[in-house]
Order: structure tokens, then C-alpha cells, then sequence
């Protein structure tokens, strides 16, 4: 017991010595009217311009093109020799819910207890003062959507760009996408974590009844969430009608139920994807695929039903030992081809959200196009998270998440050389720079 | 010659996946290739004779003999097969948990040569690893340093004449800081750091005697032969420089205190494995000799992991240590070459150092950078041939070849894979395939998703390995 | 006791104590006689007299004394042999835990009871690692399969329990005989391992396996080396530990007794001809699924196989949503059959044996599978029967229809690789039984009880059937605890009795499966079943009796034979 109480409070200083430092750490930039001139400008919306100035002012772009004059007062940054990106998007991490993975249950507020957590909100949890902030945001990643995982239904996602004193700073989309951690026939959880199963050796048959009686049990929350809205709405206009009491996790469902917010599947084998599509039309909802292992093998249903797919599978191995050796690294490829909309993502909890830019290349290298490679953690991501009217490409008026490099964004030899976050002007330090310059010259 | 390759052949026709025939000639010509050296830097438009598993002739313009297989690699680029000197691939059990000294295990015992993993590893550019045992124990088992001869018998793996190796491992592993106890279980010591090196010291002390009893014996002054000790011997290997120690661990304290314990006993720690910290006490590494086996860039993973620094490998390198980057994973191992790049971002390590951290670094820590790791005459023709420079991220191997065989080709790989699906119909339709007209058991529960595949061993690692 | 065991274990083979051999004396005549040894006879007579064959012959005479049975239309072979099994074998009680252990009691009384089992021995080494233990002790002459084993052609097994790294000695016995002694042929026969591990405790894994058998091997050699400097002169020498399990090594070391190496795939394989020639051991492999693929290795060092014929099959059911079998499976199952003929051809010396198939008559079924895969039929016969008799170092005394050798014959009508031959005449140590046909909707009356029943008319089989017994009743559901050393595993039965078949499903943390081949005899039932472990598919045989609600037998599986106890559900 006691050693438990000295545990507890050993994990406490780590995380109060995580926030103490990363308000130092997560430095948050200045704000201006900044130029980058003479740069190759990578718009990704539209043809690169081998020659050109952006203009960054208030938050926005507000000029990219050639031949653009700076405007007085404008912060000059010479770009010869420079490539600039817009920031690159992670639809499917958890980064600020996880600071320390394995032996410190106090950094993580990943799952919440219980099977249905529809009113979890990760924006009410993401530590903005994170180590994984810094390290993340300076090799160019600039907005992430971070969610909860675990149980049925997880709680709600957040889109957030990596930058902000507090949580509304980094805010961009606030409550974006309901996570359903898709019930499967399988042994452990993908994405969302091992809700079922544990692990545990259990028998097929009775894998596939709990599948669908789980996918029973989603349904009727969904029907019960309908019938719930349905009688608060009638209520709001008819104060005779019987009353029912607010119920937050009913509550919470409503802009789900109704398709005016996307829920966010998180399910990878074949079989289960296709459940997950007819779910998602049965129940008229605005889906996306998260995980999606073996999504190219749906494509026809996923592209007739308009659901998206966030790829997190560049990382993992086939699970087949028969499947081509490059059976995942080719799957964003045919997703391509096939008319699929799709991201990829790390599906990291937060540490290895950096390597976006290498999950992309390595696409890439297995049947995708450097174009789409690159939009496929840009452009397609914000359209995605429906924030492409903000961000996701270089053009007037979007949020100026900028990055400026040396080389090809998805290349790991490249150096980001500055980089703007919502128009601020980010210090490219991080937890790691600073320990670096701690020992890098100890004799 | 004759008969290795007529069992070859039956292997391939018989048993495996993909495999590609080697050559009729033992000559092997590569044309006008980029040569990424990783010894003498990059040569433009050069040719690479291979001749009886050995790189013959490096230069512009070079003949074959007839019958010699010739690759134009006219805008591709070569390098030196990646070894990885963190791996436990191809192993049928990483950890003999038990104890907290199982030097008398060996990973040569355990090797499992068709993994499919090391078929994925050699698609990655990936010629050989360092197997080592988990780290369960404060002095864990034997290694095994084994070129990936996907197809050949379990021997061929080996690399003869390697030199011997031994896992330590210090920290979480080791103590077991994750395990719980229910009741009428005891801890096994060690569960601190003290603890961890007094097991060390121990075993030490041990094998100084048991090397005394043999001496004794020896020279007469007792009749009776002492037992052999299969646990002590390595120990008395390691005592008189003759099995390196690749030692597991993350904290800069814990590393630095077992130099000074090897310096006490008067031999050199071989690696220091993983040293998430090591670049907070580079120059006394240095001053040491060990080299030093990282992750390029994994942190916060847990506790011990939380200061890493993909800054480690640059700091290290500009204090003049060996610096290998390893996967430690099945599924990282496949992309090392994208590992190393990134050493060249993080600090600003030159392109060929940041190779050598993949090849010649790694082979010298093997012991092994006499004969493989670079591309220089007279080496082994462990060769890896590049759709384009292997640090970009669009890069894949194309040709994968180990003393100068070609262990994996992209092109036979992808004209191979309707002939497994033809095959598969095939099989499918015997009636011992077939599934019972009723009842049965039920099928196996599919994977959901493989991230660090370590085959059936998971339970097993029970006191991990990373 | 046991040292001595050991110490006579070599002296006392060749002689045969006819302690239980009927005096009676049989002719069979006008029968095909395969002698195995010399040209098959196509019409002829086998005289059996004192348990030993008499005489056999084309031009030979039934003497007076002798019941003659008319073999028109039959085939005399030599009795066929099981190479390895665990026929025989009644492993002792354990102390009981049982399944009213209560809560978390079920792996203390395991515990408990594996604590008592060690407490029997002074060896120094774990349960598991005792080389020394002589599967003879656990032979009981009225096992329940002997019969089963005995009306299928089979009249001799080389039989071993099989838990443990060691799983012990193995001894060679005929299917007949009132006591072990009177049923042994040759014990101890090799000694057997396999690449099992001590869960738990070291060795815990295949690695420390390894080195828990090299180390005991180098202790053994050091021993005997000891001692011999110890009896040459013992003055100002401590003298050596003793230890009963370093002594049982001692002979295998002295190339006295083969080791015996259960080892399926092909690495396996290589891993235990690389150990035995470590040692300078006489290696076997026993199993050896995939030895076709490493026939080289096993020629050169000049390593036997007991061969299992019980070739691998999906059990699988179809199902969908499942993934496909990998191909490496689909092509060992594909290949195995075809093994034997590619070990023949290798010049790899090899025996047959049941491999553990559920029912005993698929031994000869499943041999059949070999025929078809392009193996000699006489070359099959002979995997059954001499060719086993000279890896036992018995072929001088059994193995072949030979004037002077025992008395086991095995008489069949019909192809005795098909499934509709009948096997009409057992002669074991020269006593006859003749097994019924098995039952069959035509003509209910349960199954055969054979027996032994000399007098019985001759010649056409089931022509004086018996008195059906009463059959078992083992319907119901039942609760079990699978007392796994350490593990207790609990699971249900579900048991539908229908005359003497059985259907139902077993129950267990491993997950459900199906019975199959079900059957109940008036002594009790037995079944078998896949289960999925450790990744892999595994069948088991469960035998057992149900007495009032209570339900006891044992379970095996190719990782060793456990019991199990319950109740019948209300």
C-alpha cells in the first residue's frame, strides 16, 4: 500500500515535471507578417511554382504565386534553395492523451472505463504542454486528429493544431468525429485498441456471435440515441409532452445519429470493413474508415458508399505469411486507383506521430505517386477532417500552416528550416533539441 | 557445389516461398552502377565483379566470363547488405526467463530458418543480424550472428568463424519492474539496479573460480576433472576476451557502471544495446571502446525511454563510438536504410557514416567487419541493389544477394506470386486440405493487426526485449 | 531398483519366461503366408506350439495336436507393431486435487501433487527431466486400449508415456499377457525426449531445454567418469553424488541405448540429429513429418525413424470469415504420405507407428496411404513388422513368420490396408483372439467383445457372436478439471449417447470442439477431438468411465497424457 501511494506520486512528479517544462518547451511562436521569398512552393492544390513568395500575415496566407511584392513590414525570409509545404496532417493519433505509454498510468487518458463514452471529448484531455507537441511539430507536422480508443464506442476526436498555451488555442475543430471501435473477429483491437477478447485465446464461432452482438448492441445505442433526440426535440417545442432528462452520453450521440458529424470506425480486416460499411448505411451515417488494413480489398463498396479511409497500416506487417512482403506498403496505391478517398496516418499514440512524412514515403516507394504520396498526409487528410476549406494546401485565405524545408517534404534526410503554425512563427526546439544542446559538446 | 545446389533446387521446388535460382556461373557482374561503398565513399558508374561469393573486381568496364549473370544497374544504386545487430528474428524462443543467468542457453539452438520474416527482412535490403536472446535475465544467453540464406538449411545461417556473443541486460527487463505477483509467489532477484549487477558480479566471480578448478586440475594438483559448466564457460569466455557482450540498457548510469565493472574484470563490454542515454556519457563510451547499438529515433515508450534523443547517434559518432542503428523488430528491420537517413537530419551525420550505421558499423560489432559490411575487394558479395539512393524514402531493394547469391529479387517476386495462388488452388483441392464435411473445429481466430511480429513468443518475452 | 533395472537391462533381453503362453497349439492352413523374411508362401501352414511358431511352410502338416483353422482366402503376416505409442500405459494417480478444490485450489493441489510426485524420486533434476522413469511401471495388462490395439493386427508396441522432456524409457510389449512381466518383450527399449519445457521453472523455454539436456548429458559423462576413478582408487577422493537420473544417461552415452527424439518438422529434426551427435548418441526420431525433407541428414547419421502414419489432415471446419490455411501447411499435408517411399529410396532406415491416430485400426489404414503414395506393399509390411523388430534389436525373436520366433501372427482377409479388410485371427505369444467385425446397422448388437476364445469355430469371423454386454451409459453433461500440472484447466463434456456412438462437443478455455469417432464399450467411452494450442492444431484422445455421476479417464495429446475428473451436471 504504501509503496503504492510512493508510485503514485513518483508518476505525478513525472507528469507535473512533463507540464512544468513543456510550458517552457512548447514555446508558442510569434505572430507577424512574415514573407518567404525565392522558394520552389509546393502548393499541393495546384502546380508547383519553381520561383515563388508566400505571404503569411494575421493567421492566413495571404499571397502565394510568383512575381508576388512583399508588403512593407514584412518579415523577409529568404527562401533560395527551399521547398515550402503546407504542414502535414495525422488523422488517427492520440497524441496529447498518451505521454509515457508503458509504466506510468498517470501520463495516459487514452480509454476512458466502460464500453460507451460517446461524451468523452479528447479536447478536454489533450495536454497541451506534451513533449510530443514540440518533437512532433518540428519535422513539419502541424495539426493532428487525436482520439480516444478502447471500449465500443471511445468518445469523440479533436482536430488540433500543434501549437497553444491551452487547449481553445489549438483548437480547430473541437469535437470532430465519434469513434466506434468497429466490433471485429480478431484477437486483439487494431487502432482502437483491444476492447474485446483481451487477448485471450477464444473459440471462432464464439468470436464471430460477440461481433455481432456487439454490432447489435451499436445499433440499439444508435436507435436508443434517435428515439432519445427525437423526444428532447418534441419536448424543446411542445412543453406538454412527457419530459426526459438529459442523459450525456445519449446527449452527445445526436450530432452523429443525425450525419452532421462523421463517426470514425476503427477496423482493419476485409470482412470487418465491409460490416462496418453496411453499418454505416444502414444507420445513414457519415463514416470513415480508421486502420483500414485491408480497405483496398473493399474499394468498390467504400467508394459507392463515400466512406473514407485513414490508413494507419504502413508500419505493420502483413498478417498473412502468404501476402506479398509488400502486401501494406502497396495498399494506399490501390486505394488510390480505385477512386478510394484516403489518408495516411501513423495511427500512433503520440512518440512516432514525426514519421508521417516516412509512412507517406514509403507508399510511395510501393505503387503511389510522389504527388499523391505527398497529399495523402496534406491535402486528403484536411478534406477528410473537413477542415480543407482551412488547410491542407497553399492557398489565399487558409490557416498558414506553413513549412518551410531544404529538400522533399517526406524525405527523412530533409531539415525543416522554419515552419509556421496558424501564422505564428514556431522555434524549431524541442524536448530533444534541448537535451541535445544539454550534452552534445560534454567532454 | 554440385549437390548444395541440386538440394537447392529440391527446397525450392518442395518447401519454401519465393526463392530464386542462383546463377548457372559463380560469376556475377554488376554494370555502371551509383556505389554506395560505406569504406570510400560513392563511385559513379562503376561495375562490381563478383566471383565464388566474393566481391573480385570494383571499377569502370569490367568483363565476365561467359555464363556469368550480368544486372545492368544502369541508374541504380548499390550498397552493402544491411545488417541489423538488434534482432530476434527467425528464433523459436527469445527468453529462458527463468533464471537471472542463463548464459548456458543458446540461440543457436532455436533458429528457425523459414521464418517468413527473414524473406520480409531481405525485400528491406537487409543481408544479416545479431540474434540475441531477450532481456530477461541480468546475463542472458548466447548470440548467433547469421547471414539471412533464406532457403538454405538451418547451418548455412550461421556465419562461420563469427565471432561468439553473449545479451546482458540491465534495468526494467531484467528486474521485472512490470510483473505482478499473486500470492505464494516470490520475486526473482534482482528487482533493483544494485541487485542487477551484483548477479553480474557474481557470475564473475563464479567463473574466475571455476576457470581456478580447471587450472588446478590441469596442472595436476587435483585427480578429479571439475564438472563443465555450461553456465560458467561463457563467462570465462567473456572474462579472457573471447565472447563479446552486447548489453542491454537505457539509462546513462546503468551503462556507465557496468564499463567500470568490465574494466574491474579486465575486459571490454562489446556493445552497449539500445542506450537510449548513451549520448549523455559519450566520451567515457569512447574512452571505453564499446560500440553502441541504437534505436535512430523510438522514445517515451515507457519510463527508461523518456530521454531519448534521435540526437543519440550524432553525439556519439562526433565522440568517435561505433554507432549501429538497429530494429530490434520484425517489422522495423524492413526499413533500416530509411532509419539510417535520418541520422544525417538529427545532428547533421555525413551520408556515408550515416551507411556505415546500417553496414560496416553493426559488422564490426559483430565482429565480422573484416569480411562484410562495405564494398570493398576481397569482401563477401553481400550486395544490395536500389531502385534509386537508398536514404530516399521512394527507395526499394531490387536485388537482395548474399555471398553473391541472390537471395531476393522484386522482379521473380512479383511473377512468383500468381504462381503461389495457381499452387494454392491446387493444394486446396486434396482431400486432406479439404475441411470436414461436418463438424470440425473451429477455424483459428484471425489477427487483427501485426505491428512487432515476434511469432508465437509473446507470452514468452515475459520480461521483454526492448 | 532402478539401478539394478539398469544394470540387467541388456542382459536380460533374448530369453522368453513363457510364464502365460498356452500350451495349446494351433495350424493354420491353406493360407497365404507372408513371412516378411523369405518369399511369401501363396498357400501354405504356420503350426504354433508353446507361444513360438512350430513350423511354417508350403508342403508343412497340421499335427495332431493342433486346432486347425482353415486359412482359405486368408493372409497369414507377422504380427504387426506399433513403434511407439502409449498402449499399455496407465499412468499412476495422482494425488487428488480435484475439481472441489474451491477457489484458486486447483493449482495448489497441482502443485501439491507434482511436489508429491517429486517426492518419490532422490533424483536431483525435476519432474520432467528424469530420464530414469521405465514406462514398464506404468504397464498395466488390462489397459483399457490393448484390446482395441490387439483386434486390429496389432500385437506388439515399443510404448512410452509422453510428458516431459524426458519422457522416460520405453519398453517393448506384446498385446497379450495376464501381468507386464509376461507381456514384455524387451524393456528398457531407448530412451525418449522431447523439446517440451518446464513451465515455470527452468528449463522454461526450447532455449533452456537445450541447455538443460546438454548440461545433464555432460553431468552423466562426468559421472561415470568419476566413478571410475572412484573405484580404481577411492583413497583422498570425496566420493560422487550419486543421482538416479544421471545414471539412466550413462547407457545412452555408452551408445547402449538409443535416444529416441519425438521431432515433427524439419528443423526439429536437424536440432535433434545436431544434439545426438553432440553426445555420440544412437539417435531415433520419432514422428517425423517432414523427415523426407532432411533424408540426407538422417542417412549420414545413420539415424532410424519411427515413422508416424498419421498423416496430418484438416480438421478445420469451412467457415467464411476465416483466413486461408497457409500454404506451408496445405503442402505438409499434401507431402507426408508420401514420406516413406522417399525415406526408402534415401536409404533412411524407418518403422511405422500409429503416430497417436485416434482409432487403432487407422494404423493400417493410414500405412495404407503410404502404399499410395508409391511405397511397396512389401515394404509396408515390413515398416510394421521387421523392420521395427531390428530397430528393438528383436528381430532374432519376432518380426517375421519364421520357425522358432513368438508366436505373433496377424490374419486378415481382404487388403490389410483397406478399410473393408478383417482382421480374423490375432496370435499373440501363440494365443489366439478373434476380433468381430465391427457392428454395423445390419446386424445391432454393439460392439465386438473379443476376447480370447480358443475353440471357436474357425474361419469365418463373427459366425458365434457373443452375448452383447451391457454398454456404459456416459450421456449427459459433465464438468471436468484437466489436471495440467500447475495449470488445471476446467471445461465441460457434452455427451450424447446413442448405443455405442457418441456425439457432443468438449468445452475448455482452448475453446469448443467437437467429438469424433465417439464410442462407448460396456467398460466406458472414448472420443477424439482437435483443440487449438499454442498456435497450432492438436488432436486428443479422451478416454474415460462414468461411474453414478462421476466421470474419470485421461487425455492425450502429443504433449504428454493428463487425467481428468468430474461430475454429471444435474
Amino acid at each position: 500500500m504504501r509503496f503504492f501511494v510512493l508510485a503514485a506520486a513518483l508518476f505525478a512528479a513525472v507528469a507535473v515535471d512533463a507540464q512544468s517544462d513543456g510550458a517552457q518547451q512548447n514555446r508558442i511562436g510569434r505572430s507577424g507578417t512574415f514573407a518567404v521569398t525565392n522558394a520552389r512552393i509546393v502548393p499541393v492544390s495546384g502546380p508547383v511554382i519553381e520561383n515563388g513568395t508566400i505571404v503569411i500575415s494575421a493567421g492566413k496566407i495571404t499571397a502565394v504565386g510568383e512575381g508576388i511584392s512583399v508588403p512593407s513590414g514584412a518579415e523577409r525570409i529568404d527562401g533560395k534553395g527551399l521547398s515550402v509545404y503546407p504542414g502535414m496532417i495525422d488523422a488517427g493519433t492520440a497524441l496529447g492523451l498518451a505521454e509515457v505509454t508503458q509504466g506510468a498510468n498517470a501520463t495516459m487518458d487514452m480509454t476512458e472505463t466502460g464500453t460507451m463514452n460517446a461524451n468523452a471529448k479528447a479536447i478536454t484531455a489533450v495536454n497541451p504542454h506534451t513533449s510530443h507537441v514540440n518533437v512532433t511539430r518540428v519535422n513539419g507536422i502541424t495539426t493532428v486528429m487525436s482520439a480516444p480508443r478502447g471500449g465500443l464506442i471511445s468518445g469523440q476526436g479533436t482536430v488540433i493544431n500543434l501549437n497553444g498555451a491551452t487547449q481553445g488555442d489549438m483548437s480547430v475543430v473541437p469535437e470532430f468525429g465519434l469513434v466506434i471501435n468497429f466490433p471485429r473477429i480478431a484477437t486483439f483491437g487494431g487502432f482502437g485498441g483491444g476492447g474485446f477478447g483481451g487477448g485471450q485465446a477464444i473459440d471462432f464461432n464464439e468470436a464471430i456471435r460477440r461481433r455481432d452482438n456487439q454490432i447489435d448492441e451499436l445499433k440499439k445505442i444508435f436507435r436508443d440515441a434517435q428515439n432519445y433526440a427525437r423526444a428532447r426535440e418534441a419536448y424543446a417545442k411542445d412543453n406538454s409532452l412527457p419530459y426526459t432528462a438529459v442523459d450525456l452520453r445519449m446527449d452527445a450521440m445526436t450530432p452523429y445519429i443525425r450525419g452532421e458529424r462523421p463517426v470514425m470506425l476503427t477496423v482493419e480486416r476485409e470482412r470487418d470493413i465491409r460490416a462496418a460499411v453496411n453499418f454505416v448505411k444502414e444507420m445513414s451515417l457519415k463514416g470513415i474508415i480508421v486502420g483500414g488494413q485491408e480497405a483496398h480489398l473493399v474499394a468498390s463498396e467504400l467508394k459507392a458508399n463515400d466512406v473514407a479511409v485513414i490508413y494507419t497500416n504502413i508500419y505493420s506487417l502483413p498478417v498473412r505469411p502468404d501476402d506479398p512482403y509488400d502486401f501494406l506498403f502497396g495498399a494506399p496505391g490501390e486505394l488510390q486507383r480505385a477512386g478510394v478517398r484516403f489518408a495516411i496516418s501513423t495511427g500512433d499514440t503520440g512518440a512516432e506521430v514525426r514519421d508521417l512524412p516516412y509512412h507517406a514515403g514509403l507508399a510511395g516507394a510501393y505503387g503511389l505517386s510522389r504527388e499523391e504520396a505527398l497529399k495523402s498526409v496534406t491535402l486528403y487528410p484536411a478534406q477528410i477532417l473537413g477542415v480543407a476549406d482551412k488547410m491542407g494546401s497553399l492557398e489565399v485565405g487558409k490557416m498558414a500552416n506553413v513549412v518551410v524545408t531544404d529538400g522533399d517534404l517526406l524525405d527523412p534526410r530533409t531539415n525543416i528550416k522554419h515552419m509556421f503554425i496558424n501564422g505564428r512563427l514556431i522555434p524549431l526546439t524541442s524536448r530533444h533539441t534541448d537535451l541535445f544542446d544539454s550534452f552534445k559538446d560534454r567532454k | 557445389m554440385r549437390r548444395s545446389f541440386v538440394l537447392f533446387v529440391a527446397i525450392a521446388m518442395l518447401a519454401t516461398v519465393p526463392l530464386v535460382v542462383p546463377a548457372q556461373s559463380s560469376e556475377t557482374l554488376i554494370r555502371n552502377a551509383t556505389v554506395l561503398t560505406a569504406s570510400r565513399g560513392t563511385l559513379e558508374n562503376t561495375d562490381i565483379l563478383i566471383r565464388d561469393g566474393k566481391i573480385s573486381r570494383i571499377g569502370r568496364n569490367l568483363s565476365a566470363g561467359s555464363g556469368a549473370r550480368v544486372i545492368d544497374a544502369t541508374g541504380k544504386f548499390v550498397t552493402p547488405g544491411i545488417l541489423d545487430a538488434h534482432s530476434h528474428l527467425m528464433l523459436n524462443a527469445i527468453n529462458e526467463g527463468s533464471l537471472s543467468v542463463t548464459s548456458m542457453t543458446r540461440i543457436r539452438d532455436v533458429l528457425n530458418p523459414t521464418d517468413i520474416g527473414v524473406y520480409r527482412a531481405l525485400a528491406g535490403g537487409v543481408t544479416g543480424a545479431l540474434l540475441l536472446h531477450g532481456s530477461a535475465n541480468a546475463i542472458g544467453g548466447q548470440s548467433s550472428s547469421v547471414k539471412f540464406k533464406y532457403g538454405k538449411p538451418v547451418e548455412d545461417f550461421v556465419i562461420a568463424g563469427a565471432p561468439e556473443g553473449i545479451k546482458f541486460a540491465m534495468g526494467e527487463n531484467p528486474k521485472r519492474s512490470s510483473q505482478t505477483f499473486t500470492g505464494g509467489q516470490t520475486p526473482r532477484y534482482p528487482r533493483t539496479r544494485m541487485g542487477t549487477l551484483e548477479v553480474m558480479r557474481d557470475a564473475f566471480e563464479r567463473a574466475r573460480d571455476y576457470r581456478q578448478a580447471w587450472a588446478d586440475y590441469r596442472s595436476k594438483k587435483t585427480r578429479v576433472p571439475p564438472r563443465r559448466d555450461i553456465e560458467l564457460e561463457p563467462v570465462v569466455e567473456i572474462l579472457e576476451g573471447r565472447r563479446i557482450v552486447h548489453a542491454h540498457g537505457y539509462r546513462s548510469d546503468e551503462h556507465l557502471n557496468l564499463l567500470h565493472m568490465a574494466e574491474e574484470f579486465g575486459f571490454k563490454i562489446g556493445t552497449l544495446q539500445h542506450g537510449l542515454e548513451a549520448y549523455k556519457f559519450a566520451p567515457e563510451i569512447a574512452k571505453h571502446g564499446a560500440g553502441v547499438s541504437i534505436f535512430v529515433d523510438s522514445w517515451s515508450y515507457k519510463l527508461e525511454a523518456y530521454d531519448s534523443i534521435p540526437y543519440n547517434a550524432y553525439i556519439l559518432w562526433k565522440n568517435g563510438v561505433n554507432v549501429s542503428i538497429n530494429s530490434d523488430s520484425n517489422e522495423r528491420i524492413r526499413r533500416l536504410n530509411l532509419d539510417a537517413a535520418k541520422v544525417m537530419k538529427y545532428g547533421g551525420v555525413p551520408e556515408q557514416d550515416a551507411l556505415k550505421m546500417i553496414t560496416l558499423n553493426p559488422a564490426i560489432q559483430m565482429g565480422i567487419g573484416n569480411r562484410t559490411g562495405s564494398i570493398d575487394q576481397g569482401k563477401d558479395a553481400d550486395i544490395v541493389i536500389w531502385s534509386e539512393h537508398p536514404f530516399s524514402p521512394y527507395a526499394h531493394a531490387e536485388i537482395t544477394m548474399i555471398d553473391g547469391e541472390v537471395y531476393f529479387d522484386r522482379a521473380q517476386d512479383r511473377s512468383r506470386q500468381a504462381e503461389l495462388r495457381r499452387e494454392r488452388e491446387e493444394l486446396e483441392k486434396l482431400e486432406v486440405n479439404r475441411a470436414p464435411g461436418s463438424g470440425g473445429t473451429p477455424p483459428r481466430i484471425p489477427a487483427e493487426r501485426v505491428e512487432d511480429d515476434l511469432g508465437e513468443h509473446h507470452g514468452e518475452i515475459d520480461g521483454g526485449h526492448r | 531398483m532402478k539401478l539394478k533395472l539398469f544394470l540387467f537391462a541388456f542382459a536380460a533381453t533374448g530369453l522368453f519366461a513363457g510364464g502365460s503362453v498356452h500350451a495349446q497349439s494351433y495350424a493354420i492352413t491353406n493360407a497365404r503366408i507372408v513371412t516378411v523374411s523369405g518369399p511369401t508362401i501363396e498357400r501354405g501352414t504356420v503350426v504354433v506350439r508353446n507361444g513360438l511358431i512350430h513350423a511354417v511352410g508350403a508342403n508343412v502338416t497340421a499335427p495332431s495336436d493342433a486346432q486347425v483353422f482353415d486359412g482359405t482366402g486368408l493372409t497369414v503376416y507377422p504380427g504387426f507393431i506399433d513403434s511407439l505409442t502409449a498402449v499399455g500405459i496407465q499412468p499412476p494417480a495422482r494425488p487428488a486435487g480435484g475439481p472441489g478444490g474451491g477457489g484458486g485450489g486447483g493449482a495448489a493441489a497441482a502443485a501439491a501433487a507434482a511436489t508429491a510426485q517429486a517426492g518419490q524420486s532422490n533424483s536431483n533434476y525435476p519432474v520432467g527431466l528424469r530420464p530414469e522413469l521405465a514406462a514398464f511401471e506404468d504397464i498395466r495388462s488390462n489397459e483399457a486400449s490393448i484390446e482395441a490395439n490387439r483386434n486390429a493386427g496389432i500385437t506388439t508396441v515399443l510404448s512410452v508415456g509422453r510428458t516431459g522432456i524426458f519422457n522416460g524409457q520405453s519398453a517393448l510389449i506384446n498385446l497379450a499377457g495376464d501381468s507386464a512381466g509376461a507381456m514384455v518383450v524387451r524393456n528398457p527399449v531407448a530412451l525418449h525426449i522431447s523439446f517440451a519445457t518446464i513451465p515455470g521453472q527452468y528449463p522454461g523455454s526450447l532455449l533452456g531445454t537445450f541447455s538443460a539436456l546438454r548440461q545433464m548429458f555432460l553431468d552423466a559423462r562426468r559421472l561415470d567418469e568419476v566413478q571410475k576413478i572412484y573405484a580404481a582408487d577411492p583413497r583422498g577422493i570425496r566420493r560422487p553424488d550419486d543421482d538416479p537420473s544421471l545414471q539412466a544417461l550413462i547407457p545412452a552415452l555408452q551408445r547402449q541405448m538409443p535416444v529416441v527424439f519425438t521431432a515433427n518438422r524439419d528443423i526439429e529434426i536437424i536440432r535433434a540429429l545436431d544434439l545426438a551427435k553432440e553426445f555420440n548418441l544412437r539417435v531415433m526420431i520419432a514422428g517425423g513429418q517432414e523427415a523426407w525433407k532432411v533424408a540426407d541428414r538422417l542417412k549420414s547419421a545413420d539415424a532410424t525413424v519411427l515413422l508416424s502414419m498419421n498423416h496430418p489432415r484438416r480438421t478445420t471446419a469451412a467457415a467464411p470469415d476465416a483466413d486461408p490455411e497457409p500454404l506451408e501447411l496445405l503442402r505438409s499435408r499434401a507431402e507426408a504420405p508420401k514420406n516413406a517411399v522417399r525415406l526408402s529410396e534415401a536409404g533412411v532406415k524407418y518403422a511405422f507407428q500409429s503416430g497417436g491416430a485416434p482409432n487403432a485400426a487407422d494404423y493400417l489404414t493410414n500405412a495404407g496411404k503410404a502404399v499410395e503414395a508409391g511405397l511397396s506393399r512389401d515394404a509396408a509390411v515390413k515398416a510394421m513388422t521387421l523392420s521395427a523388430a531390428e530397430i528393438f534389436g528383436v528381430d532374432n525373436r519376432m518380426g517375421s513368420v519364421e520357425a522358432g520366433k513368438i508366436a505373433n501372427l496377424t490374419v486378415v482377409r481382404g487388403d490389410p490396408f483397406a478399410r473393408e479388410r478383417v482382421i480374423t485371427h490375432v496370435f499373440v505369444d501363440g494365443q489366439v483372439f478373434e476380433p468381430k467385425p465391427p457392428a454395423t446397422p445390419a446386424s445391432p448388437g454393439g460392439p465386438a467383445r473379443p476376447g480370447a476364445t480358443p475353440g471357436a469355430a474357425p474361419g469365418i469371423p463373427g459366425a458365434t457372436p457373443g452375448t452383447p454386454p451391457a454398454l456404459a451409459a456416459v450421456g449427459g453433461n459433465f464438468s471436468i478439471t484437466i489436471d495440467i500440472p500447475g495449470q488445471p484447466l476446467t471445461g465441460t463434456f457434452a455427451l450424447t449417447q446413442q448405443g455405442a456412438s457418441l456425439t457432443g462437443s468438449m468445452q475448455t478455455q482452448l475453446g469448443t470442439a467437437p467429438i469424433r469417432d465417439g464410442r462407448v464399450t460396456a467398460e466406458g467411452f472414448s472420443f477424439t477431438a482437435t483443440v487449438e494450442f499454442g498456435g497450432a492444431s492438436i488432436d486428443i484422445n479422451v478416454r474415460g468411465t462414468v461411474t453414478g455421476n462421476q466421470i474419470t479417464g485421461t487425455i492425450d495429446s502429443p504433449q504428454g497424457t493428463v487425467p481428468f475428473t468430474g461430475t454429471r451436471n444435474p
